[in-house]
């Protein structure tokens, strides 16, 4: 018996092949586009003088992306480190000590706190958050841990609210769900009989936690980790309410500063002259190669975890 | 170490993870507590109803926006979903789990996080600077490309969930494979592809960096989608750094119900799943 062949399945194969590629498409149209559009400021610029110049001055059309890379690298590691502490102990308490009927509720809020657009981080931390940090928590700050010798010189100057320190605040509340929730994943992945061994040698909570569950979940944690750096990275409306796009390099957490979404989100549609808007786009393109960079690694750290369990 | 400072490092330990998960709880809290107070106040008819005033004066609503974020939403769900989804039909379908299928969902997994503001400026060099002018149709194709990842593997991943013995049985009866996948595996993932979707918009809509430089905004109602379209979001951020209290109000509100919007959606896309796919 011959198999029975439609002419519309052909049509819809080669249809479905066509939208899979969209994506192949999109992503090299995006590169394509971005280096085509910055190509007048790389011509003008080079690449590591760019990187490394400070300026950014329209007035003289000369620019550089060492500013932005600041204020965005900056915030983005600042958040991580504040996020990543709460993050794993909500996984903690998510996998190893919240009872079950509290388990569903908190994973909804928890997810809630994700879906949250950004602009509303922004928005709140601009009216609610950054008064309540320039006027209550940076003077604290500023006379505890800014009287410290070394770490002291991070907290100089006027505290406004309008600060590094605000935005990472803010970015950190956004990357903790991710966080979060990749790390349960990764703890939920370690096997219950490895742990339950532990258990019967005496072992306490705690021990098993840090001696079983995240040693066999550190690569999916680090993964995750990166995943949320990648996504800090990226943000734009969170920060862009609480930054002050001070084109400048800072010695303090308490000063103003501006990333590469920052710049775009305020510069972008005012921007006259060839060679300005060709530098946003060229910044526009560092980050899309950084960001890049990130989310390959995260992925493959997440894949690599993937692979660990599967032969079990 | 005694038996007795092992039990209370444990003890302090799961207080502390106790603590971080009560933090996290405390910003949801205090965000949604926030918004809910300053919104609510500001939530009247007329913010509906009736187009902004000149600026300066007082009163006015928001009526553009809400409509233009709308239709800009409506259309980007019609570029992005059709071809997220056929898209990942092809991934589940056709392309096995090799080197091809593999490369698409990390590629698209991938373009999940890429930040929406290099979206916004690919969109602008493609579409608003040849025409001249902002224009909805950019918005909404930027919202598409935000979106197409997204659909793209919520459906590859659904579609893998159906029973290969479904499609066998229909391959017996002597169905061809498109009639297979679009009559038998979509029905089968119909549940998780529609709240794949459901969360799709639930992105989109409260998006502002990649409609900043595309739909751009527009004081007056339009629903020219060739001409600059306001959005919610893109407005919310208009006003929220502008110097009036009137403003501020709307915006708040605006926030409001764009928040509830998004929550309300994610909530009732959990739900199905919970109820197609039992408690995970």
């Amino acid at each position: 018996m011959k198999f029975k062949y439609s002419p519309m399945d052909w049509v819809f194969k080669v249809v479905t092949a066509a939208a899979a590629l969209t994506i192949v498409v999109i992503f090299a149209g995006i590169l394509v586009v971005l280096i085509r559009e910055s190509s007048p400021a790389i011509k003008a610029f080079g690449v590591f003088k760019f990187i490394f110049s400070t300026d950014w001055d329209p007035v003289k059309e000369s620019f550089g992306a060492a500013t932005n890379l600041f204020g965005t690298l900056v915030t983005t590691f600042l958040s991580l480190l504040l996020a990543l502490p709460v993050a794993i102990g909500i996984a903690i308490f998510l996998t190893e000590i919240a009872p079950s009927f509290l388990k569903g509720p908190f994973g909804v809020a928890i997810e809630m706190l994700a879906a949250i657009p950004s602009i509303i981080y922004g928005m709140w931390g601009l009216f609610t958050l950054s008064p309540l940090m320039g006027n209550h928590i940076e003077p604290w700050l500023q006379n505890t841990i800014g009287k410290l010798p070394l770490v002291g010189i991070l907290f100089q100057g006027t505290p406004m609210g309008v600060d590094l320190l605000t935005a990472s605040l803010i970015l950190s509340i956004m990357v903790i769900p991710f966080t979060a929730s990749i790390a349960r994943d990764a703890f939920q992945l370690t096997p219950a009989i490895v742990k339950e061994s532990a258990y019967a040698m005496g072992a306490t909570k705690w021990e098993v936690v840090k001696n079983v569950v995240l040693p066999y979940s550190k690569l999916g944690v680090f993964g995750g980790a990166v995943l949320s750096l990648g996504r800090a990275l990226g943000e734009t409306m969170a920060v862009a309410f609480v930054l002050g796009n001070n084109h400048q390099i800072t010695k303090s957490l308490f000063d103003a500063a501006a990333t590469i979404t920052v710049t775009l989100a305020n510069e972008f549609t005012e921007a006259s002259g060839r060679i300005y808007l060709s530098s946003l786009f060229y910044i526009a393109l560092l980050l899309f190669v950084l960001s890049f960079v990130l989310l390959t690694m995260a992925k493959l750290l997440l894949f690599k975890t993937g692979k660990q369990e599967s032969p079990r | 170490m005694s038996e007795r400072t092992r039990k209370i490092e444990s003890a302090l330990a799961l207080v502390l993870s106790t603590v971080a998960a009560l933090v996290g709880l405390f910003w949801l809290v205090f965000i949604l507590g926030d918004l809910i107070m300053k919104g609510a106040s500001a939530l009247t008819p007329s913010l509906f109803l009736h187009n902004p005033t000149p600026e300066g004066v007082e009163g006015g609503g928001l009526k553009n926006a809400f409509v233009g974020q709308g239709l800009i939403t409506l259309f980007a769900t019609l570029f992005g979903v059709p071809i997220g989804l056929l898209g990942g039909t092809f991934l589940a379908e056709y392309a096995g789990h090799g080197k091809v299928t593999r490369t698409i969902s990390a590629l698209s997994d991938i373009m999940i996080s890429v930040p929406t503001m290099v979206v916004g400026t690919f969109i602008y060099a493609v579409m608003v600077k040849p025409l001249g002018h902002f224009s909805g149709w950019a918005g909404s194709v930027a919202l598409a490309v935000v979106m197409v990842p997204v659909v793209l593997r919520t459906t590859e991943n659904m579609l893998r969930l159906v029973p290969w013995t479904l499609r066998e049985a229909a391959f017996a009866l002597g169905a061809p494979k498109y009639k297979v996948i679009t009559q038998v595996v979509y029905r089968g993932a119909i549940t998780g592809i529609f709240t794949g979707v459901l969360l799709s918009i639930a992105r989109v809509a409260g998006e502002t960096a990649p409609l900043l430089f595309t739909s751009f905004s527009n004081n007056f109602f339009s629903t020219d989608m060739k001409g600059p379209v306001a959005s919610l979001t893109v407005t919310i951020f208009q006003y929220a750094m502008g110097p009036y209290d009137d403003w501020h109000q709307q915006a708040w509100a605006a926030a409001l119900v764009i928040t509830l919007f998004i929550l309300v959606i994610t909530i009732v896309g959990r739900i199905f799943i919970k109820l197609r796919y039992g408690n995970k």
